[in-house]
């Protein structure tokens, strides 16, 4: 059987809710040795382990959301899923990720050993938990129907500098993903944005708990404390394209090792993330047969429809078009966090 | 077998085998500047290019492309991109894939297999034209889109660099370049023999030689070769190594440390000390010229075989595994991913959407328009300064060279971002004494005494608007243009064509023209024909008759070219500047009082002029005379003997605006009219009149008839000299009979 050219994404911190809570036992009994490895990393950290979170009763939010426990658990079951690609079946032909998902990109392309991805992480992780500032909140720029709605980026754009005239609010456009826009802010910022945006679809503009105002010069003092304490030396070339929160293409045998380091734990913490684009590069550049999501979660999935809708790929002009597409025999997104399509790409 | 497939397997076999050309130069990677990543990812343009011509070949033969002209055996451009800023603008040749894929690298977020594969088939959604043409160009990447088959782009590289030392002094309101920015400007070395280019190093010569700012890097990609016409051997180097203020340096684009350590030289100097540079490298034509085209047909086998054996690319493979960074079967490994991964994109790509419809393409020949102009009028306390002396003559009626110098006085006066430049037209106020006085009112770099070269001119003026400046270059005499109609018609007016709109070039040309000229003649001085104009798709032409009008149209073409980015010739009847009077000595009726520049002139308003709206004189219905410029004057005198002798009430349209005409306005002024006379001063053939005539006959209506037509032309002729000068052209007395020949063949009772 031909091998299909895949995309890979990687997911962001958002990612482990409710609905995952024992992803890990769930999917990656057969990963002993390499949960094992984070749970020891964890415990040499004082924090709890990853088994542990994901083997709770119950989900909680206080502590599966919180900076320092949400990222090393995304990063396990990514990771772990990336794993179980089956690769007789997928050829991956370059990786792309969303925020933390840029972190866990690294690990999956080999940017970063496990250990140093894992280490990068869980420090970032841990950075931004010790100094939660500010917060994000996302907001649609499209319908129901994934259409882009008119006028709602100048819309976006006016709020914005309305917000930063007032006194004490800072406000940055963190994420541009897909069909929706999350914004970073302090806490002024936030609430001023809040009292400014009208309610979208009964939930928006939603706040997202426990999250800092990444993607946002705010960032900066964790940008710095990363550089000092996680070295360039610990960053190699990978053997596969990534393509970062710019839609800048890190080629295996041109990667600047020091530039991926600069860019990682510089502009990439403290400027706008644009998934989006990330996304239509890869499309164009690489014109994959299959893009596959990793998981936990599957929240990630629209996000990347609606970037490809922005552009028309492969004819997809709405919400209604996706779902065609998605039950064909060809669907073009294989989700890992579904589990009828996690069954498409792992091995049987 | 095709020579592309010659070289590829070529490419193939001789990595393979480890039979690599030995190397060029001697530069080591350390010598050279560049690191090992950075080495490799010039290496990796080069592939990508290599294989992006060679999939435009196999898109061809698909039916899913249409062009296949290529860069494979010129990659080596790649290192002198990579030696560059991302907004030091180039104008590149068209075999510079692999230079604007490098620059590509400069920017996150572009997409140059994409974009590149989407212009080979011509789809709609290719960033750059639109799916126009197959251009090399890209806004964000400050490569302003041209085919640069004829290195006609020189000129204007010319005056993107010339900008950036202006833009020091007086910075226009939407500057593109930054003050340290530097132009690229690559081409053919036989292009390099055209006279446009040609022109192109004179003017840059000649600005640099007087230390005039020119931080502009020509570079001469010589594959010593113009389609089947091989260049003299050292005959670039013997032309251009010794021209007066030009720095002529050399790289071997076979040899990419070669390339990049002398590119980065050029970028260091040309910074610096902003003296133009002429960057001399040598490179191989590989596949022949174009797709269609079998190379052995006019050289050797030996001489195609001995280019291929010189392939840059396995010279660069050579440089990379000899430094210890790949081996063979990794650059073996590297080429064959690229090439599937472009054959991927490529099959995506095919299936675009194309242009399909007549508004599709024509689309972008118009400019988008911006937003409306900030009226920022000048107090008169400022402007009696300004005009100093001819303050109180401003309250007098003066004659059409006097009003248009002022109101060119008061249009720079209130809009710094525009530059005058033209032979003659500084201090001496140009043949005409037009400009006079602007030089004295304005710095010296505001009005640009140029050269005498009206290809440098245009150039210029192509160059300024590409830095946010507002260019109103004039050409001496109608004639002098034609030989730098291409800047217009083919740089220029096709700017926004080939961007989708993305790039435009707003300028007023002002050209003294027409006939009349009393005791002189001469066809260079009094050329009469505007065909190489009209046919320009998007060009407006303007051609006041008399003073206030050319004051009040020159404000509105002001307006046009910076809230609508239009270009703009406006052609000045040389004949009318001095006249004074209409139908006796000394009536001053051809005099005219100089409109205040605020507010009641401001295009739309009362009193303004805005574009396609005509002048009309009288209401007379017995017959309309429509007719522009020197035949409006004429038909004016006509118009008083029909009446005063024949007792014939007519009116007299002046069109004012040639192109685009506003037909609805026309006919409405018309209609009433059983006879329409067209008077039209130029010749005859491609004239105006036929237009009109035209026009008339297919839509004009009088009471639901055809009203009858006639026209008067000049002759298909060249102006002679002296009293002749005029007869061939139309006169009063020809125009009175004209008339009545039409009205005596009506029913009309006379």
């Amino acid at each position: 059987m031909q091998q299909k050219k895949a995309l890979v994404v990687c997911p962001g911190r958002g990612t482990y809710n409710k609905n995952e809570l024992g992803y890990l036992q769930r999917w990656h009994s057969d990963k002993g040795p390499l949960l094992a490895q984070i749970d020891a990393y964890r415990e040499s950290c004082s924090q709890p382990t990853i088994s542990e979170l994901d083997a709770a009763d119950k989900y909680s939010m206080s502590k599966h959301t919180r900076g320092d426990n949400a990222s090393a658990l995304v990063y396990a079951c990514a990771y772990a899923d990336f794993l179980s690609i089956d690769l007789s079946k997928f050829e991956v032909q370059a990786i792309t990720g969303n925020s933390l998902g840029w972190y866990v990109a690294l690990g999956c392309a080999s940017a970063l050993s496990e250990q140093n991805a894992l280490h990068v992480i869980n420090t970032m992780g841990t950075f931004m938990h010790q100094h939660l500032q500010g917060g994000q909140i996302i907001y649609p720029l499209v319908d129901q129907e994934w259409r882009e709605i008119a006028g709602r980026k100048e819309m976006i754009q006016q709020v914005l500098a309305q917000v930063n005239q007032q006194a004490d609010c800072a406000l940055y456009i963190s994420i541009n993903l897909g069909g929706f826009v999350v914004f970073a802010g302090n806490d002024a910022a936030l609430k001023a944005l809040t009292s400014l945006l009208p309610i979208e679809q009964e939930r928006f503009p939603m706040r997202l708990f426990n999250h800092s105002a990444f993607h946002s010069p705010l960032l900066q003092s964790i940008s710095e404390m990363g550089r000092d304490i996680l070295p360039s030396s610990i960053f190699q070339q990978a053997p596969v394209p990534m393509i970062d929160g710019r839609g800048h293409i890190w080629q295996p045998l041109s990667t600047d090792v020091r530039a991926l380091w600069d860019y990682t734990l510089g502009e990439q913490v403290v400027e706008t993330y644009d998934f989006s684009k990330a996304i239509q590069v890869a499309v164009k550049e690489f014109a994959p047969d299959q893009i596959i999501i990793l998981g936990p979660g599957t929240t990630l999935g629209g996000a990347v429809a609606q970037s490809l809708i922005a552009i028309n790929w492969q004819g997809l002009s709405c919400k209604q078009d996706f779902i065609r597409r998605q039950q064909s025999a060809e669907p073009l997104i294989l989700s890992m966090g579904m589990e009828e399509q996690r069954a498409l790409v792992v091995s049987n | 077998m095709d020579r592309a497939e010659v070289v590829h397997l070529n490419f193939l076999e001789k990595l393979s085998t480890n039979d690599l050309p030995k190397r060029l130069s001697t530069v080591s990677l350390a010598q050279s500047g560049l690191s090992k990543s950075k080495l490799m990812e010039i290496f990796e343009s080069q592939i990508l290019s290599r294989q992006l011509d060679r999939t435009s070949r196999k898109m061809q033969a698909r039916g899913e492309g249409f062009y296949t002209i290529g860069s494979s055996g010129h990659e080596g451009n790649a290192a002198i991109s990579a030696a560059f800023r991302v907004d030091d603008m180039a104008f590149l040749h068209y075999r510079d894939a692999a230079f604007f894929i490098q620059r590509s690298k400069l920017l996150s977020g572009q997409t140059p297999t994409w974009d590149m594969l989407l212009s080979f088939s011509a789809s709609a959604d290719d960033p750059i034209s639109g799916g126009r043409h197959k251009v090399l160009g890209s806004k964000a990447l400050f490569i302003p889109p041209q085919t640069s088959t004829i290195a006609s782009h020189l000129p204007k590289a010319v005056g993107a660099a010339y900008s950036i030392g202006l833009s020091r002094r007086h910075r226009p309101d939407n500057m593109q370049m930054r003050h340290d920015s530097v132009v690229l400007a690559s081409f053919g070395d036989a292009s390099a023999n055209h006279s446009t280019s040609q022109g192109a190093f004179n003017s840059a010569c000649w600005s640099a030689y007087q230390n005039i700012p020119m931080p502009l890097v020509f570079i001469c990609e010589d594959n010593g070769i113009g389609i089947s016409t091989k260049t003299p051997g050292g005959w670039i180097e013997a032309g251009f190594s010794q021209r007066p203020a030009l720095n002529y340096m050399r790289c071997n684009g076979l040899d990419i440390l070669d390339t990049y350590k002398v590119a980065r030289e050029a970028e260091y100097q040309v910074r610096k000390h902003r003296k133009p540079i002429f960057l001399h490298m040598n490179c191989v034509r590989l596949y022949g010229h174009a797709g269609s085209d079998v190379q052995t047909a006019y050289i050797s086998r030996q001489e195609v075989e001995a280019a291929e054996a010189n392939d840059p690319l396995l010279h660069s493979a050579n440089i990379v595994i000899s430094e210890g960074i790949l081996t063979a079967d990794e650059v073996l490994n590297l080429y064959q991913k690229i090439g599937e991964r472009v054959e991927r994109v490529a099959i995506e790509a095919a299936l675009r959407p194309k242009l399909v419809s007549a508004a599709q393409v024509m689309a972008a020949i118009i400019p988008p328009k911006l937003a409306p102009m900030k009226k920022c009028g000048i107090e008169d306390a400022q402007r009696e300064k300004l005009f100093a002396s001819d303050w109180k003559a401003l309250q007098k009626p003066a004659h059409t060279a006097r009003l248009i110098s002022w109101a060119i006085t008061d249009l720079m006066a209130e809009h710094q971002n525009i530059i005058l430049a033209g032979e003659d037209i500084g201090p001496k106020g140009g043949v005409y004494n037009v400009t006079g006085k602007v030089h004295a009112r304005f710095v010296s770099d505001r009005v640009i005494n140029t050269l005498l070269d009206e290809q440098s001119i245009l150039g210029l003026a192509i160059g300024l608007a590409h830095n946010g400046f507002l260019p109103i270059p004039e050409i001496q005499f109608l004639a002098y243009l034609h030989n730098a109609d291409d800047q217009l018609r083919g740089e220029a007016a096709t700017l926004s064509f080939f961007s989708d709109g993305q790039y435009t070039n707003p300028m007023i040309i002002r050209i003294a023209g027409l006939g009349y000229q009393k005791g002189f003649g001469g066809h260079f001085h009094n050329d009469n024909s505007i065909a190489v104009l009209r046919d320009i798709p998007g060009l407006i032409i303007a051609c006041p008759s008399n003073g206030a009008d050319a004051v009040l149209m020159l404000r509105e073409c002001v307006r046009l070219a910076l809230e609508e980015q239009r270009i703009i010739v406006i052609i000045e009847p040389i004949a009318l500047y001095m006249t004074r009077d209409l139908h006796a000595a000394e009536d001053g009726l051809w005099l005219a009082q100089y409109p205040h520049p605020q507010p009641a002139t401001d295009p739309g308003e009362a009193g303004g002029i805005s574009l396609g709206q005509i002048g009309q004189y009288q209401q007379g219905t017995d017959l309309a005379i429509v007719s522009y410029g020197n035949g409006y004057y004429l038909s004016r005198q006509a118009e008083k003997i029909l009446a005063d002798t024949h007792n014939i009430n007519i009116r007299v349209i002046d069109l004012r605006w040639l192109a685009p005409i506003n037909e609805e306005l026309l006919l409405s002024a018309v209609n009433e009219c059983e006879n329409i006379l067209v008077v039209d001063e130029c010749r005859e053939t491609g004239s105006q009149s036929e237009a009109l005539i035209s026009l008339f006959a297919q839509k004009a209506e009088h009471r639901g008839k055809k009203p009858k037509l006639a026209s008067i032309t000049a002759l298909d002729s060249f102006i002679p000299l002296g009293k002749a000068a005029t007869v061939t052209l139309p006169s009063c007395d020809s125009i009175v009979a004209a008339a009545l020949a039409l009205l005596n063949s009506s029913d009309r009772e006379l």
